[in-house]
């Protein structure tokens, strides 16, 4: 059966994702849709969500704005519908956002908290090269784009959220993939760049099992 | 691509799809953040009072961007002067997300730019043909928009940069066949061929696009859009507006459903007097510049 995967495309990386999928589409032959998300019609007929990079507080006024907000607060809550959230994201997924919240309303679907800008600003934005073992496969080391990117700080339900990688910085330990079910949600940006692996990883993983 | 330039760009594809907006102050910065917009441009006058002012305009006091950037969470900009290398030392040091190397400033060096691969923070470039925009991008910018008539309110300029940019880059893309084509006409531009070859094959400049340069109207953000811009950038339009906060977000929802007739016209009622503008055509040697005669 045909899946159809969104893209939220309110503002943000959205058309880089969309690449990225299609191309995933291309090259494995996938039954897969890909569609641009802005209205309500449009996540209606979606049976998975990518939420892209951008600025949170962008993408949730306009969803707020727009109407849009109560069907994507259902939506991620619906059983066997897959999301996914980078950077931007992750903090409109998580439950709550512990700093610069106030014009944030995040949809809370993962029972995590958030910090936003958590390594600072642009200067202090990276690439770095992590380890994604757990796709089960030999090549494993991808370059994980991290813009003025956020962190999960604290997860509310260790049962739930299964951390699938963290980044070492100044010393410390970052959070910054998880996954609750069919929910991920990362700080970085893999539809920066050629490497679709991510995604198809996604798609293998959330919106086709 | 350099690890560098990646990041570089990455955070022009963020705030694609996004309105940047100018700001004076760290309150109208709050409002433009609520209003939705996607990153600030901090600075002492916006764009319409610089240009009655007649004065040399050097980059903002670093305290009034610094308090800008500490009132909002959204990506903060700020403008140096055309090859004021100093300036750019000085904003990088106080950690702005973008630096905007302008010509709505007064330039500071006639015949370079900044080299700006040299610098950590990366930097926007205006340009009005592809020319300009490859030799910017070849100089390190890694985000480019139009120059437009900053301070105006009339559209035209920005209309006739982008229009002037996509359509020759669909010109290359018809008329360059052989290497030979390539390498005279990189020449011609004063662009090295890869580049020349990467915007070519990519069917579209290699680094994100903005509109910018006198935008008034939710109608003129989706004009642009419609054009192929990836953003727009608004300057005086909204704080010289009857009611900036609702212009201000009629802005950001047209940039968004810029397809949409219905919520265009949705968004476009009802949002009092828009900024008074002057005309291109009243700009004359006489009586002023156009900023689209600034930077080469």
């Amino acid at each position: 059966m045909e899946k159809t995967i969104g893209v939220l495309a309110l503002q943000g990386s959205f058309n880089e994702h969309i690449e990225c999928l299609k191309k995933c589409v291309d090259e494995k032959g996938y039954n897969i849709e890909v569609l641009t998300v802005k209205t309500i019609e449009q996540l209606l007929k979606c049976d998975s969500l990518v939420i892209p990079g951008g600025e949170s507080t962008t993408i949730s006024q306009i969803a707020e704005r727009t109407g849009l907000y109560d069907h994507l607060y259902k939506f991620v809550r619906t059983e066997g519908k897959s999301v996914w959230g980078t950077c931007a994201g992750m903090i409109f997924l998580a439950r709550d956002v512990r700093n610069q919240a106030n014009l944030l309303k995040p949809l809370g679907a993962l029972d995590v908290a958030v910090d936003r800008n958590a390594f600072g600003r642009q200067l202090d934005s990276f690439v770095s090269d992590c380890d994604f073992s757990f796709w089960g496969t030999q090549e494993d080391s991808f370059s994980a784009v991290f813009i003025r990117a956020p962190i999960v700080s604290e997860i509310y339900n260790n049962e739930r959220v299964q951390v699938l990688h963290k980044v070492e910085k100044n010393g410390q330990e970052y959070i910054v993939a998880v996954r609750q079910g069919k929910i991920l949600g990362t700080s970085f940006h893999p539809e920066l760049g050629s490497d679709i692996r991510f995604h198809n990883w996604f798609i293998e993983e959330f919106v086709l099992k | 691509m350099s690890a560098e330039y990646k990041l570089k760009v990455g955070l022009a594809q963020m705030l694609k799809g996004g309105v940047i907006m100018d700001v004076v102050t760290p309150e109208q910065a709050k409002v433009a953040e609520r209003a939705g917009a996607c990153a600030v441009m901090a600075l002492e006058r916006i764009p319409a009072d610089m240009r009655k002012c007649g004065e040399v305009c050097r980059m903002s006091d670093p305290q009034m961007i610094k308090d800008i950037m500490d009132s909002v969470s959204i990506p903060v900009m700020a403008k140096v002067r055309i090859g004021h290398t100093v300036e750019a030392v000085i904003l990088q040091e106080l950690g702005v997300d973008y630096i905007d190397e302008s010509e709505v400033l007064t330039p500071a060096d006639m015949s370079d730019h900044i080299k700006k691969n040299d610098y950590k923070v990366p930097f926007v470039c205006g340009a009005k043909t592809l020319g300009e925009a490859l030799r910017r991008i070849n100089e390190g910018a890694a985000f480019i928009r139009s120059k437009g008539e900053a301070g105006t309110g009339d559209v035209s300029e920005a209309v006739k940069h982008i229009k002037s940019i996509y359509s020759q880059i669909a010109w290359c893309k018809e008329n360059l066949v052989t290497k030979e084509d390539f390498e005279n006409h990189a020449k011609e531009l004063r662009v090295p061929v890869s580049l020349l070859e990467q915007t070519v094959e990519l069917g579209k400049l290699p680094v994100v696009t903005f509109a910018a340069g006198g935008v008034a109207t939710p109608a003129d953000a989706a004009l642009l859009m419609q054009l192929g811009c990836e953003g727009i950038f608004v300057g005086s339009g909204i704080f010289k507006s009857s009611n900036p906060e609702k212009l201000a977000r009629a802005i950001v929802q047209a940039t968004t459903h810029y397809a949409s007739p219905a919520k265009l016209l949705e968004v476009s009622r009802d949002l009092g007097v828009a900024m008074p503008g002057t005309t291109i055509a009243s700009i004359t040697k006489e009586n002023g510049t156009r900023l689209s005669e600034i930077g080469w």
